[in-house]
């Protein structure tokens, strides 16, 4: 079984570095769409931004007080992560470095971003 | 609300913002007419790219070989290898050169804002920092109360949200395959 799961994986592999789709906006949401990992890494990367962006001024708007709500952003986008291509997009993270690979695409800019929203939302609006 | 944010106490938290912004897209400029429009510079990237999709290739059709062409392509993945850190190596010293230029514009623009700032709040930590973010978020500023905000470390988040997001959009981010060889690069092992 795992020798079937190798060779599956290799193939796609090699079929992901002769022929990959350009990228489109219907490939975010469709679990059947080719990946190469320089487009898949570019996609978390902004979805982390975006998360980051949010979350921040969400935190500064509130406002959420405290160090933990750090630890807090960093679980939920990395569940957002983790959620968006594993479950919508399906791919096999074998394929693409491991799960480390894949979490770790933009992390600390979204830090620094979330925490940059977070301290201008919270100082602007409530000072 | 434009008027709210520029009332606010903490207003010059967005002036930081605005010129670390400008700061950013000088040095994007700065580093397009010295670094990335450059021949070199395309065709070490080029190559960095190729070599890392040959190498990932090569690993994942290497476990499924005999023992014989296993040895082989180990030989050659070696050869690939040596040829992507290399290439790594060339683009590190190649992007330090030019880079020192945008060093010395982002050292003139700190100096800038330290002399406008230094030793005034420029925002409200909505947190109280660890020891090691501490030292920069309380840098300059007189009182005992460590939610005050200096101006370095608001830069620092700038710079590094900022720039990073604004390479990315443009296309400047090192490749993924580039290893940092770091300014004393070890003889390769496998080689000698």
């Amino acid at each position: 079984k795992s020798s079937m799961k190798e060779s599956k994986s290799s193939f796609k592999q090699q079929q992901n570095n002769d022929q990959v789709s350009p990228f489109t906006y219907s490939k975010l949401f469709d679990p059947e769409a080719d990946w190469d990992k320089d487009q898949l890494g570019d996609v978390l990367h902004w979805i982390r931004q975006l998360v980051g962006l949010f979350c921040g001024l969400f935190c500064g708007a509130v406002p959420l007080v405290g160090g933990i709500w750090v630890l807090g952003f960093l679980a939920i986008s990395s569940g957002i992560i983790y959620g968006y291509y594993s479950l919508i997009l399906k791919v096999d993270e074998e394929d693409f470095g491991g799960h480390g690979a894949l979490l770790q695409e933009g992390l600390f800019a979204s830090l620094t971003l979330f925490l940059l929203c977070w301290i201008l939302g919270y100082s602007l609006a409530h000072f | 609300m434009a008027s709210m944010f520029s009332s606010s106490k903490f207003s010059d938290s967005l002036t930081v913002v605005g010129v670390s912004l400008c700061s950013a897209v000088i040095c994007e400029a700065i580093s397009w007419i010295l670094i990335y429009r450059t021949s070199s510079y395309k065709s070490l990237r080029s190559s960095i790219d190729k070599a890392s999709r040959k190498l990932e290739s090569m690993k994942t059709t290497t476990d499924s070989l005999k023992l014989t062409t296993k040895k082989s392509k180990t030989k050659k993945m070696d050869r690939v290898e040596t040829s992507l850190k290399e290439s790594s190596r060339d683009l590190f010293f190649f992007k330090f050169k030019s880079g020192a230029v945008v060093a010395i514009v982002l050292i003139v623009v700190f100096g800038l804002l330290n002399s406008l700032f230094e030793g005034k709040p420029v925002a409200k930590l909505p947190f109280t920092p660890i020891w090691i973010v501490k030292s920069m978020s309380h840098r300059g500023l007189q009182g005992s109360d460590l939610t005050d905000c200096s101006m370095a470390f608001l830069y620092f988040l700038c710079s590094i949200s900022i720039r990073t997001n604004l390479q990315k959009f443009l296309g400047f981010a090192p490749p993924r395959g580039a290893a940092n060889p770091g300014l004393f690069p070890m003889p390769d092992q496998k080689t000698s």
